[in-house]
């Protein structure tokens, strides 16, 4: 019989986070917009996020995301400032003139728009051309993107936002698509790995970030050598996946470079047994998954690990759409082409 | 009510809430608005709730002062990824012309606690190019670079990381920002391969390798000339030695060949690892490992590239059995990837 997850429990695992974290999760306080997706993202690919969630409750979670919108003033001051934050602990945005404190960033703004579709929302009350003007401001002379104004932070994470936004908002006009690419193949390894910035090493969370943002961008081409990427990202199996070269299994990893190969077509060619025994050895028995087997649980681990399992087990789950965490089904409707499963 | 600020100082300071201090007495904390359905909200302690209160007042007036500097601090402990909290603190310390190698020891301190932190990195690099400006220094020789407080004290930093944590991305990222700002190339092959004999399976070392070998040039300058091939080749064999079934080796040497010499994989590769493992004392671990047959694919797979009719089925015949090694004895875990592999190989043949 094929590797089971335990469903129920981690819908309620998702439930309880959604309904409050400890503060041993204060870290994660600049990001909680990630966490409500990743709660929704994991419900919705156990095909449990209706039985879990009500219309009252989705209808008040769209209202606390919407909460968290900077909306343009129409003034070059608060340009590059729009979007969502990461959630309300900045400040009421409407009492600060000092705009820096109330910035939205771009991990937000995509988590925002992935949670309000997740919950059926039409994004009619999303400022469009104020978060399309913002990616412009955000992105760099080298094709980077930089997540909020004020920072020297850059790495390909925030190309993948910003190229996510400019897919659902289904407007490419605040992306210099060349640009982005061309920083993407700087940051193309001889191992066939992908890193964050040229000449560091390669890791599987930058590897997502660069293939699924030239999946969107519709430039998976531009990959200067395709097949030993691929062979790269096979390569990181050893039960699950691991991140990195000599690293141990972690759970998450199962959608970063799981993901990844889909993307670059080898469904086909992995050991979706060893993959999910692996996943099912970090579940822990209360719901939940954790990075590695006996530990904690955390939302990130148990949404991406679920999502990864469904990828190697797609029997009796919604099919997950490997470039933007929403059901294959709506990625579609937005135009995002499913990957292909075969290889080639 | 007396509370515990910084609980992992030695001093276990004491201060009473922000609201009884006459420091503060004349603002007025502005509490989290989370709205009335608020969504994974966090069971946050009462000294992180009127922290965040009074940071959220000091922001929204644009404060800049002695006092909102501390602030940030203490929020940036409680909540390292708070992002605006470091804006604003970069900018009250350019505003109030403060001390940047404090800051820079201030990082050090907390780095403790936030290791794996992306802002803190981002902010000691973007502090560190204005407290020593790279043009400062141009005129400089290397030798007197290393020796300027301001450098020696941020490799020292990263060595400090590295040594709890030798894989620490962060760290390793950071190294090739102060090595490539300042350039400080020459001591860099050096503290790779202390790293190396250190952990020979730190892929993070072997990654560092190819940057300090390559990264100093643009890459249309960069030639791998015969002598650092065989130099590279010499010192992955080595390694492999030691340890025949590392995957960083095998990958560190195949993809620099690939990348700037591809000839060279089949012309001077082959014979070294060919010498491997005809050595009776290495010969059963290296042919045990799935690394060695992988890299017989690759060499024989290129080399075909480069020949014509039997000469060249005769080569690719040789990835094929590699492959089919690999698939059903050496690397069963990617059995259905060698399988695609060899199969590819049929159909060019």
């Amino acid at each position: 019989m094929a590797t089971q997850l335990a469903v129920d429990s981690h819908a309620r695992y998702f439930r309880i986070c959604l309904n409050g974290l400890p503060r041993q999760m204060t870290s994660l306080d600049a990001a909680r917009m990630t966490f409500v997706q990743l709660c929704l993202v994991g419900l919705t690919a156990l095909g449990k996020l209706d039985e879990v969630c009500s219309a009252e409750d989705k209808r008040q979670m769209i209202e606390w995301i919407y909460a968290q919108q900077v909306l343009g003033d129409g003034t070059e001051l608060n340009a590059a400032y729009c979007g969502f934050r990461g959630g309300s602990l900045f400040g009421p945005h409407d009492l600060c003139d000092y705009v820096p404190a109330n910035s939205a960033n771009v991990a937000g703004t995509y988590s925002a728009l992935c949670a309000l579709l997740l919950l059926g929302d039409d994004l009619s009350r999303v400022d469009k051309p104020a978060i399309v003007e913002a990616l412009r401001c955000l992105q760099q002379d080298s094709g980077c993107f930089a997540p909020h104004p004020g920072t020297t932070e850059r790495d390909p994470r925030f190309i993948y936002c910003a190229c996510a936004i400019s897919a659902i908002l289904d407007d490419w006009s605040g992306v210099d698509k060349d640009a982005a690419v061309e920083y993407i193949v700087s940051c193309c390894n001889p191992d066939g790995g992908m890193t964050q910035a040229p000449f560091q090493e390669s890791h599987g969370g930058h590897l997502y970030c660069c293939v699924s943002s030239l999946a969107l961008m519709g430039r998976l081409d531009a990959i200067p050598d395709r097949q030993r990427t691929l062979k790269w990202a096979l390569q990181r199996q050893n039960g699950g996946y691991q991140g990195r070269v000599n690293k141990p299994a972690d759970s998450c990893y199962s959608f970063w470079v799981g993901a990844a190969v889909e993307l670059l077509g080898g469904h086909d060619l992995v050991d979706a047994a060893q993959v999910s025994a692996f996943l099912v050895q970090c579940e822990t028995r209360f719901g939940g998954i954790a990075k590695f087997p006996d530990e904690f649980p955390d939302p990130l681990h148990a949404a991406l690990g679920i999502v990864g399992f469904t990828f190697c087990n797609p029997d009796g789950f919604p099919r997950m759409s490997p470039t933007l965490l929403l059901p294959e089904s709506l990625a579609h409707r937005l135009g995002v082409k499913a990957a292909k499963t075969t290889s080639g | 009510m007396a509370r515990v600020v910084d609980e992992e100082s030695d001093e276990g300071l004491l201060l009473p809430p922000m609201s009884e201090q006459e420091e503060w007495s004349d603002v007025v904390p502005i509490p989290q608005d989370d709205g009335r359905h608020p969504v994974c909200p966090i069971a946050y302690t009462d000294e992180y709730v009127e922290m965040t209160d009074y940071f959220r007042a000091v922001m929204a007036a644009g404060e800049v002062s002695h006092r909102a500097f501390e602030l940030s601090g203490r929020v940036i402990d409680a909540n390292a990824a708070h992002y605006t909290a470091w804006v604003y603190r970069k900018k009250l310390i350019i505003d109030l012309g403060l001390d940047i190698s404090e800051e820079l020891s201030w990082v050090t301190e907390i780095s403790r606690r936030h290791i794996k932190n992306y802002q803190l990195w981002h902010h000691r690099g973007a502090l560190l190019v204005l407290l020593l400006d790279p043009k400062d220094v141009e005129h400089e020789s290397q030798d007197q670079r290393v020796q300027d407080p301001a450098i020696r004290n941020e490799l020292q930093f990263v060595s400090t990381v590295i040594e709890k944590d030798s894989k620490n991305f962060h760290a390793w990222s950071h190294r090739q920002l102060v090595v490539r700002s300042y350039g400080i190339w020459d001591q860099e092959m050096a503290f790779v391969e202390n790293q190396i004999n250190e952990d020979v399976r730190n892929n993070s070392a072997w990654n560092q390798r190819y940057f300090a070998l390559t990264a100093n040039q643009s890459a249309d300058e960069f030639v791998l000339s015969e002598e650092l091939a065989d130099r590279e080749i010499g010192y992955a064999v080595d390694k492999i030695k030691l340890a025949p079934n590392n995957e960083s080796p095998w990958s560190y040497i195949i993809g620099l060949l690939v990348r700037h010499a591809p000839a060279m994989l089949h012309e001077r590769l082959l014979p070294k690892i060919n010498e491997l493992a005809a050595d009776t004392d290495y010969a059963l671990a290296v042919s045990n490992t799935p690394f060695y047959w992988s890299a017989l694919v690759d060499i024989y797979e290129e080399r075909a590239k480069a020949l014509e009719g039997k000469e060249r089925s005769d080569v690719e015949a040789f990835a094929i059995e590699a492959c089919d090694l690999l698939a059903k004895r050496y690397d069963p875990v990617r059995a259905k990837y060698w399988e695609y592999r060899k199969q590819a190989l049929q159909a060019a043949s």
